[in-house]
């Protein structure tokens, strides 16, 4: 088998480039987003909560994967980061807002601190010491005796309503949206995608590919600890096995894979795929999972682009066409 | 007059192979320098520990009275070092200009985003790049890779440019082209290195020129001095004066080794009008490169045939798609009656074609012992004892070190392992690729001694090679390749007194 993880990267197609219509789009569907609270009842608010949170934490982890060529499989790390900085911090009485800063904080420093090693692995082992480093942070947290071991630790803050969660999950989406589109608007998207494509030859047209790295990998990660910080209210009660778990990375996974890797878009279009392939299956727990992991494969095995990326690729054929 | 850019004793080794070997090199400001030699002589890795890419064993590295040794190779470039790559190797999934832009913005100078779109159009209109801005890089054919190349090279601004081969695989108007360019960045780059096998690069554009082989000087003076040295046309076509009949044959050893071969390779009953392997019009394209052309030959049972030609003719694409290693575009091939296009290449090895690759490759992970059987893997057990027994007895100094990893071995003893390992499937034809890459002229000899004693055996034989003499000493016919066509054939001895032979080479 060659590296799957280059075959899967060799397809990424091309990103177009940022303008002020990006920013447009998002405003006026932000807008719309902002209004559903009004008109929408709380398990349609809770649904786009989820849509909200997947997408947000898909599309911070393309940062790295579909732009830099770093595949992690290290989410759950900084996702149980931002969780567990939320309810340590909140507990000791700091604004929920700083609470939200302090976990971004966190989760860069600790890429920072990790970057010197994992940074030494690339493509396939890349992925797989990220993968090594989430189970190990899960399973300190279980053993150190600061969490609260696997019982885990209570948020004495009031629970937010379903409303509240739901315009702050949308701010959090807009402040993510916003951080990509600037950030591919900046000279770092083309040392990323350079990184991405040769790091030798990066290197030898100046870019500090280590830089570069641990600027994509830090910034992607933050913002994986901002949602899980938010997740964190939401359930009011933190966990190893919840904050840590295996599952957060293969959701983000599932979600950017399916929508489009290295794609504006294609993180919320799988957002919204899974998590309404999630409620349409909710009477069937047996088979949901079964059924992403099909759809999964498909996606991987015919559309190699995404859904979003796939669509694109053809409308662009048609307007060479026509 | 201090050199802008000064190499001190440098040496760099793979494993077993000195590529380089205590280098001393400088390059005056002005200057164009080119640097000629065989393939595997450390052109490449001379560029690659300038530019940073590689390290070397020892030595230093000084760039503008600056010891530079230490530094990234991302800081080099940010100096003002700027190289391109043999192969080229465009970021392929950014467009052309995003490419370009890249390299701007990273260079060592600040250009403001005003500055920068005007910089990056100017380049492209003088690269002649500007209609495929927006194109995907990964789409472009060769000629402009190589364009792009030289365009991202250059969007760094350097002080000096390493140009790697940047003539190979063109054809020669396109290499006009980029002569015509080399000459007009004389006057906006400092200085230049270029390597070369296209020798109308060299001659056009080169101040000095240094011939390096094996990792060593050999000469370094002014270009016309060293074009006219013969001892530069004798590295690439060998002196003739050594041809294999003046070499001291030890006869017991001789018996002793066509003894084992016996065991080792089938003897294919020629049948009478029909060759061994006929090879029909083959075309083989690589992404928009053509890297054979309609080559056709045949090789008769017991018949060794050596392959000649320069760096880029399609040697090792001929070697590959006769392994089923590359899908044909079009053409076909048979061996023995039966059609083997389109067969994968173990298919194509159970059928009796073994392949010793260029560059050896060694399974590094395995012992020596297992690299071998790991060649004649379905052999029942006793008959794979035999051979490998057979094996040793060629070449004993597998036996005494054949628990050692296969890559612990010196380059030629390695080539003998990877003979041995190609021997292990009991061949009816042998395919031999650049055999006598990188190694020095001693193990060359060995090689060769080798290779006379198996073609002896009867076993037919295709020898791919860029060391001229050495391929005429064994084969009983010949045919060079230029450009993905055969361009000349024959008895070796005409092919020697065969002036067009020198020029496929020379240019």
């Amino acid at each position: 088998m060659k590296n799957g993880i280059s075959i899967l990267l060799s397809r990424i197609a091309t990103p177009t480039r940022v303008g002020p219509r990006d920013f447009i789009i998002v405003a006026v569907l932000a807008a719309v987003a902002f209004a559903v609270p009004y008109f929408a009842g709380t398990y349609q608010q809770e649904v786009g909560f989820r849509i909200l949170q997947l997408g947000a934490l898909a599309a911070a982890w393309n940062i790295a994967a579909g732009y830099t060529g770093l595949v992690s499989l290290g989410s759950a790390a900084f996702f149980g980061i931002g969780v567990y900085t939320m309810a340590i911090a909140s507990n000791a009485g700091l604004p929920i807002a700083l609470c939200v800063v302090l976990a971004a904080l966190v989760a860069g420093l600790f890429a920072l601190i990790v970057s010197p090693a994992l940074f030494r692995l690339r493509g396939l082992y890349f992925t797989v010491g990220t993968l090594a480093l989430a189970e190990a942070m899960r399973i300190f947290v279980v053993n150190s005796p600061w969490f609260g071991g696997q019982a885990g630790i209570y948020l004495t803050a009031r629970a937010p309503k379903a409303y509240d969660l739901y315009w702050i999950a949308l701010l959090i989406a807009v402040f993510v949206v916003v951080c990509v589109l600037l950030l591919l608007r900046s000279r770092w998207s083309y040392r990323m995608q350079a990184v991405r494509d040769d790091e030798d030859v990066a290197s030898q047209l100046g870019v500090r590919t280590y830089r570069t790295k641990l600027w994509a990998f830090g910034l992607s990660g933050a913002l994986i600890a901002i949602v899980g910080s938010i997740q964190a209210l939401n359930q009011g009660i933190v966990q190893p096995n919840g904050g840590f778990g295996m599952s957060w990375t293969i959701d983000i996974v599932s979600v950017a894979i399916i929508g489009g890797m290295g794609t504006k878009v294609g993180p919320w279009v799988g957002a919204v795929f899974i998590v309404l392939l999630g409620e349409f299956l909710i009477q069937f727990p047996e088979i949901h999972l079964a059924v992403v992991g099909v759809v999964l494969v498909l996606v991987i095995r015919f559309m190699p682009n995404g859904i979003w990326g796939t669509l694109t690729l053809a409308l662009q054929k048609n307007r060479n066409f026509s | 007059m201090t050199a802008v850019l000064q190499l001190e004793s440098i040496t760099k080794s793979y494993g077993g192979v000195r590529a380089l070997d205590s280098l001393s090199l400088e390059v005056a400001p002005g200057e164009v320098l080119g640097v000629i030699g065989p393939n595997g002589a450390g052109k490449s890795t001379l560029i690659g520990v300038i530019g940073g890419a590689l390290t070397p064993n020892s030595g230093t590295v000084t760039f503008d009275g600056r010891d530079i040794s230490k530094l990234s190779s991302a800081d080099r470039a940010r100096l003002g070092i700027g190289r391109t790559y043999q192969i080229p190797r465009p970021f392929t999934r950014m467009t052309v200009a995003d490419n370009v832009r890249l390299a701007a913005t990273n260079s060592g100078h600040h250009i403001s985003q005003r500055e920068l779109e005007p910089f990056v159009a100017g380049i492209l209109e003088r690269l002649g790049l500007t209609p495929f801005a927006e194109e995907v890089a990964g789409k472009l054919p060769l000629l402009r890779r190589k364009r792009l190349e030289l365009a991202r090279a250059l969007a760094l601004k350097p002080r000096v440019l390493l140009l790697d081969e940047i003539g190979a695989g063109l054809v020669r108007a396109e290499t006009e082209e980029l002569i015509a360019i080399i000459q007009s960045l004389r006057t906006e780059v400092e200085s230049m290195v270029l390597i070369e096998h296209v020798m109308d690069v060299i001659s056009q554009c080169c101040d000095r020129t240094a011939v390096l082989d094996f990792g060593k000087m050999v000469t370094i003076d002014e270009t016309p001095k060293v074009l006219a040295d013969p001892v530069v046309a004798s590295l690439y076509l060998g002196s003739v004066a050594e041809s294999a009949d003046t070499v001291v044959v030890d006869e017991e050893k001789r018996a002793g080794i066509r003894a084992s071969l016996t065991s080792l390779v089938s003897v294919a009953t020629s049948v009478p009008g029909t060759p061994l392997l006929t090879v029909d019009d083959i075309w083989v394209r690589y992404g928009g490169l053509n890297a054979l052309k309609g080559v056709s030959l045949s090789v008769n049972a017991g018949e060794c045939i050596a392959l000649l030609g320069a760096n880029g003719a399609g040697k090792t694409t001929m070697a590959r798609s006769l392994a089923g290693a590359v899908p044909l575009t079009s053409g076909t091939i048979s061996f023995a009656g039966k059609s083997i296009a389109g067969l994968r290449p173990d298919e194509v090895t159970a059928l009796g074609i073994a392949q010793c690759m260029e560059g050896r490759k060694i399974f590094g992970t395995l012992s020596i012992e297992e690299n071998l059987i790991a060649g004649g893997l379905d052999a029942r057990k006793h008959v794979k004892a035999e051979r490998l027994e057979a094996v040793y007895s060629i070449f004993p100094i597998l036996k005494q070190r054949r628990k050692n990893s296969g890559t612990a071995l010196s380059g030629g003893q390695q080539q003998m392992l990877a003979i041995g390992r190609a021997l292990m499937s009991a061949p009816t034809l042998l395919v031999f690729d650049e055999i006598s890459l990188g190694l020095s002229p001693i193990a060359v000899d060995e090689v060769y001694e080798a290779l006379g004693a198996i073609r002896d055996s009867g076993v037919a034989m295709i020898v791919v090679e860029q060391s001229v003499d050495r391929a005429l000493g064994l084969a009983d016919r010949a045919m060079v390749l230029g450009q993905g066509e055969i361009t000349l054939e024959g008895k070796p001895a005409e092919l020697l007194a065969d002036a067009r032979l020198l020029s496929s080479y020379l240019g």
